[in-house]
């Protein structure tokens, strides 16, 4: 009963992802989904331990460029090119990482910001003869499609993204719940507090900054598998808002934020830019807002009259069980 | 061995970068100092004030007053919004403050497509002589550049340390309590501070369009500089911000000549450096006081 | 009987979500020496941050001659004639003794130094030294100094003789004994002997409440208040 209780959640919530599967264009899906995972690190980041990093974009291309490299120069197989991807996102943010969470929060984030740029010049310029510069990698090519479900098509990846988030949020479903996911949020209030209890506040920190910030590389994976092409637009300065738009826009700190906010972030993209023009005005007018207006962001708002609701039916459940108990006996 | 011409006109090329980041990330650290909030929409009132230095060259042909204009505007937008946004979000923690900004930044980057395109604009040279240093030809706006950038220096310096707001910003920026303790109307205090960091952005968007390009994103452009600089010279500090931003404009021009991507990764290698051994900075304090 | 300078009604207090006092009323007189007793933790120094505007209270009023201080900002307050030294001894260390002064001058438009330096002549000599490098007491005196910079009519005063030598305790004694002419006293202290001294009614308070209120000329002594700290 606990189990499925456990599991419930997530059950609906990715059964509602597949009705979007239904009704909505295949590429929508493939980028929403991928967007999600993409956002759930910062969304942990900045939720649990309290850090907001501007510089998502980095991990981001780190992963992207990780598969690029190994699918362009060495191999063909996209499941070892998701693997290298992944492995690099790890070896980055395990050498960085210990320099970053030492910081305060302030400074974590703009160095996380100047990293991004940084890496977005390194893979435009200064090795621009292994990335082609803004022309990027062109991968399509170069990947031999897989038995069984073929990931290098758009039909195939859609399976490949959907389980593979599945597999994120029971993982960060699970980090919640664990007693990591507690001592992330007692960095977050109290430091000492946490020092007290026997816990290394540096380990803490920066066993969320890896786990995260791989998840984010592994977003990038999947772009680079989805895309067949890696440029280093993807971590431009005019992108490093989009996850942290996405995160307050789900509601920080909340589990099924990301892929809320990431349903009407991509969905507002492709309309506003369709029709209006200006997408900045509104990302920017949006992000104040929502800050202002609360900052729980849709999920965030949402989630807690969900769950009165189930609460109330829990409640009018229970005295109907209770008899049947009774007449049983 | 680098050209001793090359060299020259590479340090003064320096000198004026290092003068547009000083201006750029003055703003920034006066409103972290006093307010405790990383203003990152400072990059917005730069590239506003470089656009209304276009707007009004173009439209006046004369570009001094072009400057002008942008820095009162900076001013005044800088005016407007924190009277808006940013009076409801110091009370709160200081990832607020930043996300907030962050979405000015952005939204007002949309603004400035929607108003002036996409197309970068050229700025025409207020001062077009050329200086012979040592049989070195050196464009004498760079250098009046630099000599803004030292006189704000000791204008700002004089400001804060000679005149009674000046020295209320300084006890400000020691500890905001006791100086609202003291019957200092702070709020007051904080919105002046924060017109003069919209102006001295719009001054550094005004002084570095004649050299570069104007273009929608140029704040997005020069932010990792912006930030590397303030990081560096610890967060606050008008003095660390000062040799800061000089040490990475000569760090990003003398670089550029010994290897081209050194420009972009010597000054983010040398923050990392100083993070290591001091995580606040050259002059940053360690306590995050309120 | 002297009009009533400072009504304190039912104040609720909150740190976050833990409560910190609960349902405090007080009252001082004008030019009355109010003495502020408690264990450690007890509220005190939350009672006087309330008063000054740098906590915004749960519930409850605070009146100052007919003027609601509750939701005022700490600067409005401070500028009604209600100055509050509180118990961390910081001076701008950054500025000068003269600058510190300079800008109590600024905020009151008193420029009148005269009686600053009547009660602490040793501040003459330290004009122009930075007001870091100043010990403990002559801290105590400055934050004393630029406070009464406008003649306030009510000083609230947490822990004032906390970690000074007796003489300096002394020398501060008098001069809240000389304050009192001019202006009404609150102040929280620890040293019972001291407050004992110069107080014409204590409050007591322990975990946020209000235990006593002493104002029988022979209870306020040391070994009478004893049990409340």
């Amino acid at each position: 009963m606990n189990v499925l209780r456990w599991w419930s959640g997530l059950l609906v919530a990715f059964a509602l992802l597949l009705l979007l599967r239904i009704t909505l264009p295949l590429p929508f899906n493939n980028e929403i989904v991928i967007f999600a995972i993409y956002v759930i690190g910062c969304n942990f980041l900045l939720g649990r331990v309290g850090f907001i990093s501007f510089g998502q974009p980095a991990y981001l291309a780190v992963g992207a460029y990780g598969t690029a490299f190994y699918l362009y120069y060495f191999g063909t197989n996209p499941f070892v090119g998701i693997l290298v991807g992944v492995i690099a996102g790890i070896v980055v943010a395990a050498i960085v990482g210990p320099l970053f969470v030492r910081l305060r929060s302030d400074y974590f984030a703009l160095v996380n910001l100047a990293l991004a740029v940084i890496i977005f010049f390194m893979m435009q310029k200064m090795l621009a003869t292994y990335t082609f510069g803004d022309n990027g990698l062109e991968l399509l090519t170069k990947m031999d499609s897989t038995p069984i479900i073929d990931i290098t098509r758009p039909e195939g990846f859609y399976v490949l993204a959907f389980v593979s988030a599945f597999g994120v949020w029971a993982l960060y479903k699970y980090l919640d719940d664990s007693v990591f996911g507690a001592c992330c949020l007692a960095a977050k209030v109290n430091e000492d507090k946490l020092r007290f209890l026997g816990y290394s506040n540096f380990g803490v920190r920066l066993m969320a900054f890896i786990v995260a910030n791989t998840t984010t590389a592994f977003a990038g994976t999947l772009y680079a598998i989805h895309q067949g092409l890696v440029s280093p637009e993807m971590s431009s300065p005019a992108r490093v808002a989009d996850p942290v738009v996405v995160t307050i826009l789900g509601g920080v700190g909340t589990l099924y934020g990301p892929l809320v906010g990431s349903v009407a972030f991509v969905g507002m993209k492709d309309l506003i830019s369709k029709y209006i023009g200006h997408w900045e005005l509104v990302v920017g007018v949006l992000l104040i807002f929502v800050m202002l207006a609360g900052e729980r962001g849709i999920w965030g708002s949402l989630e807690p009259l969900l769950r009165r609701w189930v609460l109330r039916q829990r409640e009018a459940e229970k005295p109907a069980v209770a008899d049947a108990g009774v007449k049983a006996r | 061995m680098i050209d001793p011409h090359l060299l020259l006109s590479g340090v003064i090329f320096g000198l004026s970068m290092g003068s547009v980041f000083f201006l750029m990330t003055l703003g920034l650290s006066l409103c972290f100092g006093l307010m405790r909030v990383i203003s990152m929409d400072q990059l917005l009132y730069y590239a506003v004030g470089a656009y209304l230095t276009y707007t009004v060259s173009m439209a006046i042909g004369n570009v001094w007053l072009g400057i002008l204009v942008g820095v009162l505007v900076s001013a005044l937008v800088g005016f407007v919004i924190e009277r808006l946004v940013f009076q409801r979000t110091y009370s709160r923690e200081i990832t607020f403050s930043m996300i907030i900004s962050f979405g000015l930044l952005i939204g007002g980057i949309g603004i400035i497509k929607a108003v002036w395109g996409l197309v970068p604009r050229p700025v025409p040279v207020p001062i077009e002589a050329q200086w012979n240093i040592l049989g070195t030809e050196v464009p004498v706006y760079r250098i009046v550049v630099v000599l803004i950038a030292v006189l704000v220096y000791a204008g700002i310096w004089a400001f804060l340390n000679k005149t009674i707001i000046g020295k209320a910003i300084r006890a400000g920026i020691e500890d905001v309590g006791h100086t609202e303790g003291l019957g200092i109307n702070v709020s007051r205090l904080f919105t002046l501070t924060f017109i003069l960091a919209g102006a001295l952005s719009g001054l550094a968007g005004g002084l570095h369009a004649p050299l570069i390009m104007v273009f929608p994103d140029m704040g997005l452009e020069i932010l990792a500089f912006a930030f590397m600089v303030v990081i560096i010279g610890g967060l606050g500090s008008i003095k660390g911000t000062f040799i800061s931003a000089f040490l990475v404009g000569q760090v990003v021009s003398i670089g550029s000549l010994v290897y081209a991507p050194l420009a972009q990764m010597a000054p983010f290698a040398i923050m990392l450096l100083i993070l290591l051994i001091k995580p606040t900075g050259l002059y940053g304090s360690a306590m995050l006081k309120r | 009987m002297s009009k009533p300078i400072l009504v304190v009604n039912g104040l609720n207090a909150s740190y976050g979500e833990s409560k910190v006092l609960f349902d405090v009323s007080i009252d001082v007189l004008d030019k009355q020496v109010v003495g502020c007793v408690g264990r450690n933790g007890a509220g005190k120094s939350t009672l006087l941050k309330s008063i000054a505007g740098f906590l915004h209270p749960r519930s409850g009023t605070i009146v100052s001659d007919g003027v609601d201080l509750v939701g005022q900002p700490a600067y409005t307050i401070a500028n009604l004639g209600i100055k509050y030294i509180p118990q961390d001894k910081k001076v701008f260390s950054d500025l000068t003794v003269r600058e510190n002064l300079e800008l109590g001058s600024y905020a009151s438009g008193d420029y009148d130094w005269d009686p600053v330096l009547t009660f602490f002549p040793k501040l003459k000599v330290l004009m122009d030294r930075k007001a870091g490098y100043l010990s403990g007491g002559e801290r105590q005196m400055l934050m004393i100094g630029r406070a009464i910079l406008g003649r306030p009519k009510l000083l609230l005063v947490d822990e004032p003789t906390e970690g000074l030598a007796p003489s300096i305790v002394t020398h501060l004694k008098d001069v809240f004994r000389e304050l009192r002419r001019s202006a009404a006293l609150v102040i929280v202290e620890q040293n019972l002997p001291m407050i004992c001294g110069i107080a014409d009614k204590i409050y007591a308070l322990n975990e946020g409440r209000l235990m006593a209120e002493i104002t029988e000329r022979d209870k306020i002594t040391p070994e009478y208040c004893e049990p409340y700290l």
